[in-house]
């Protein structure tokens, strides 16, 4: 059967497009999240014909597919399970067209998210989701999880910014969802298929929303010696009517691991930090700046630093985003949440995920969108020593538990993937699971996209014969 | 236990897979392909550790495939020590057959073992090769496109003026194999800048020639161990050793680690590049302002490596209006003797390169400056005009006397 699915997408797509060397297949079992799956093959289409042919060939095949950017996805997304063929869009990465009076571009879906920014940074436009993958991640990618970032606290998820999408429909039929009007008539399916996670189908060519530069930036470093105080602080700064562009937390440890890597000038010595973006026009800037600081030392703030120039604010924020890649510095592996919590329940919270980390003898650092209340509680280890998985999963479980209990969510940009699957029951009512179920087969009814993803076994028609989560796939 | 590449496991699990590296490295962003990644090619050495997956052809072949250009490593938020991984791997693979059709050809790699041992390593033997060299391109047998700089006689024919083995010189100018027989006028311009400031440099004495980079890169470990102690007996005493060529410095810099030795971490910490020595002894004073425009290039290990690319700024930044690239630093596909070895990556990398080159300015008239003979060789080859920090400093340095400030 894997012959014949390779002849037919190499009849398709041109020989060599497609392949299942073992290898390569290992080097597409996981994303950047931590548990593996197994390929049955993996192509390379060039353009949306390709992608058409390829998911045509795997329905012919029987075999399930998942589509895959740059792989740089925390929860498993494009993970492949069930053995599918691995669509790999990264070589459909052209910028289609650039429109500077309406402020939009049509991309394909392997453009990375920093190239498309820098691509129409000529005409003082910018793409403002900035995930903190955004130098690696693609634009595909960022759609089919419904992705964040640090400036999307005002600036507003993935969803906020893509008008359209030309997707193939699992059935290997193409469609247009959404359009370039303000707002589209009828059922707004883009909004479904944005965050779908690649079980809906797969993104071909994407029209995004471009913001103009803002004329002023400013970015401070709040520097606290206790974690509970830089806490409050974010709650005093929305609560005082300041919108950040961008409002950032890391603790102690974390803030470490980025400055050995940076060398920004973290202090290695506080308890946390936070990172405070305002942008606007000028006179607005400075009267935020002014507040900002005044609530930061009112809150117990060791120090306020402004980031002199545009060189510093770029290497505070390249330490911002590289923290999840600097965790190797203190442990091999680690297991990331995304758990979302009020922001006024941020200092219980955060007392509770500590001492849960504690109880289970486990590192934990946080490193979070703290002004969306997203927190990102990272449990650093080592698979290698004994029995630590079952600490890991048991903190993880009581971490979420316990957002959740606070009125929060199980995820907040990373999506849920693979790795959050499982959870889904401590948020949604089994109605709830099915409805969404339900929604899912009506793009899906043969379960081939993306299988085994964001909703718990038990949830949709036609699973008969699913498997959970093999013994030994996780790494 | 022995494992099939001899991989130290802590550095191959520093690597948490998180992809900020991929658009850093070139071949990715010409293939787009996880096998030509630095994150894909740590996943299979993992993988042919733990006996997942075969050594096979596939598995050298994406080995090879890396330009060793470190631009990951510089990229890399945790630090994974790439350059140690891919060279250990390359190691591993020269010292066992693998017998596969997927494998380079036998032709080539029997050309590269001639080259690498019995043609580096022997002075005389490489300068007889280059006069014959010389000769061939004199009656235009010599494609362009294969890189080799146009040859001059009476550079080949004059030896450099400053003295051999000369330990009580303030500096060495180590002047390595290759960068001797073919560009012997970058040495001749480093040393007019090194004596306007007042520097007297001595040359190597025997055996400083090749500095076993290339064998490095090709796995051939013991040979460049070999040459690397013949290279450090060339330059004793406790001089700064001053290099020209970004690629020889930073494997002189990497000799302690080769080598294992306190004698060799020594050495190594002496070592300085060129324009990093001659701001430090305030060469960047005695430039004039040429009003030329200089875009420059970052050899891979000056920049990634080394570090020192911020000095080539420092040096030149008062003669001439330097043009900057926005592409990161990303490599030009040179890579030392990869551009022989994989002649279509290297050219798509260059391709790549070209643009962002031009986009900063280059043409026929402005000239890019690049502190590496293989990136020059290979630049040049695509039509650009390529000259060494040394030979611009040279070209800017003011004609009224100076002395060495005290």
């Amino acid at each position: 059967m894997l012959d014949h699915l390779l002849a037919d997408l190499a009849n398709a797509m041109g020989p060599d497009r497609a392949r299942a060397e073992p290898l390569e297949l290992a080097l597409y079992a996981r994303d950047a999240g931590v548990q593996a799956g197994a390929a049955a093959a993996v192509c390379f289409p060039r353009h949306a014909d390709d992608v058409a042919a390829a998911v045509a060939a795997a329905r012919r095949h029987g075999v399930p597919f998942v589509a895959r950017g740059s792989g740089t996805g925390l929860a498993g997304g494009a993970t492949p399970m069930e053995e599918p063929l691995v669509i790999v869009t990264t070589q459909m990465n052209r910028v289609l067209d650039i429109d500077v009076a309406s402020r939009r571009a049509w991309v394909e879906p392997g453009v990375l998210n920093l190239d498309l920014s820098r691509a129409v940074a000529p005409y003082g436009l910018h793409y403002a989701p900035d995930p903190s993958s955004q130098q690696a991640c693609t634009i595909g990618g960022n759609v089919a999880t419904n992705a964040g970032g640090p400036h999307c606290l005002a600036s507003g998820v993935t969803a906020a910014h893509v008008l359209a999408v030309d997707v193939v429909l699992p059935d290997a039929t193409t469609a247009r969802l959404g359009g370039l009007a303000p707002d589209t008539p009828g059922y707004d399916l883009r909004g479904v298929f944005v965050g779908s996670e690649g079980t809906m189908g797969i993104a071909t060519k994407i029209a995004v929303r471009l913001q103009p530069n803002p004329p002023t930036v400013r970015t401070l470093l709040l520097d606290f010696t206790a974690i509970d105080d830089a806490a409050a602080t974010v709650s005093a700064i929305i609560a005082a009517g300041v919108l950040p562009a961008a409002l950032e937390m890391m603790d102690a440890e974390i803030t470490r691991a980025v400055e050995d890597f940076v060398g920004a000038g973290y202090p290695r010595d506080a308890d946390a930090v936070l990172l405070v973006e305002l942008d606007g026009l000028a006179d607005g800037v400075a009267a935020d700046v002014a507040a900002v600081s005044d609530l930061a030392m009112a809150h117990g703030a060791r120090n306020v630093r402004v980031a002199a120039d545009e060189a510093e604010r770029q290497l505070l924020w390249k330490g911002r985003k590289s923290a999840f890649g600097a965790i190797a510095r203190i442990a091999p592996d680690y297991y990331l949440h995304d758990a979302v919590v009020p922001r006024t329940q941020l200092v219980t919270v955060l007392r509770e995920v500590y001492a849960i980390a504690d109880e289970c003898a486990l590192t934990m650092m946080n490193v979070f969108h703290a002004g969306d209340g997203n927190l990102h509680p990272l449990i650093v280890f080592d698979a290698r020593v004994p029995g630590v998985w079952e600490r890991v999963h048991e903190a993880g479980n009581r971490i979420l538990t316990a957002c959740i209990r606070a009125g929060g969510v199980l995820s907040g940009e990373h999506g849920v993937g693979l790795e959050k699957r499982d959870l889904m029951p401590l948020l949604f009512s089994p109605d709830d699971l099915a409805l969404q179920g339900r929604l899912v087969d009506a793009f899906d009814p043969d379960g081939l996209a993306n299988p085994a993803k964001v909703l718990p076994a038990g949830s949709r028609c036609g699973e008969i014969g699913r498997r959970p989560v093999p013994e030994g796939a996780w790494i | 236990m022995s494992t099939p590449l001899g991989l130290d496991p802590d550095e191959l699990v520093a690597c948490v897979a998180c992809g900020l590296c991929l658009p850093h490295c070139p071949t990715y962003r010409v293939t787009n392909l996880e096998i030509a990644s630095p994150r894909g090619r740590i996943a299979a050495m993992r993988a042919v550790e733990q006996g997942v997956v075969p050594l096979d052809g596939v598995f050298v072949r994406a080995m090879e495939e890396c330009v060793q250009c470190r631009g990951c490593e510089a990229a890399c938020p945790s630090g994974v020590p790439f350059g140690h991984l891919m060279e250990g791997a390359r190691a591993a693979l020269a010292s066992q057959p693998i017998a596969d059709a997927r494998r380079s050809p036998l032709a080539r790699r029997a050309t590269e073992r001639v080259a690498l041992s019995w043609v580096l390593t022997r002075h005389r033997v490489l300068l007889t090769l280059t006069w014959l060299l010389w000769a061939a391109q004199h009656v235009h047998l010599v494609p362009r496109r294969l890189g080799v700089p146009r040859l001059r006689a009476a550079d080949l024919r004059t030896p450099l003026t400053a003295p051999s083995g000369d330990a009580t010189a303030d500096a060495w100018l180590f002047t390595g194999c290759v960068m001797d027989a073919w560009q012997r006028g970058v040495h001749r311009a480093a040393l007019e800048v090194l004596g306007a400031v007042g520097v007297r440099a001595s040359r190597p004495g025997p055996g400083g020639d090749c500095c076993g980079a290339l064998h490095v890169h090709s796995g051939r470990r013991d040979e460049a161990r070999k040459l690397a102690r013949r290279v450090i007996d060339s330059m004793p005493g406790t001089a700064p050793i001053v290099v020209d060529a970004a690629g020889c410095g930073a494997a002189l810099r990497d000799y302690g680690h080769l080598l294992g030795t306190e004698e060799a971490a020594a050495f190594a910490a002496r070592v300085r590049d060129f324009s990093e020595y001659a701001v430090s002894q305030g060469a960047a004073e005695h430039l004039v302002a040429t009003g030329e425009r200089v875009v420059v290039q970052d050899p891979c290990h000056l920049r990634h490596v080394q570090k020192a690319h911020p000095a080539v700024r420092d040096l030149l930044g008062r003669a001439y209006r330097l043009a900057e690239t926005a592409d990161d630093g990303l490599c030009c596909g040179a890579g030392g003797a990869y551009s022989v070895q994989q002649p279509a990556l290297a050219q798509s990398i260059r391709a790549r390169k070209a643009g962002a080159l031009r986009e900063a300015g280059a043409d026929a008239d402005t000239v890019v400056c690049s502190a590496n003979p293989g990136c020059t060789f290979h630049l040049a080859a695509a039509g650009f005009v390529v000259e060494h920090p040394a030979e611009l400093a040279a070209r800017a340095l003011s004609r009224e006397p100076v002395s060495r400030p005290t």
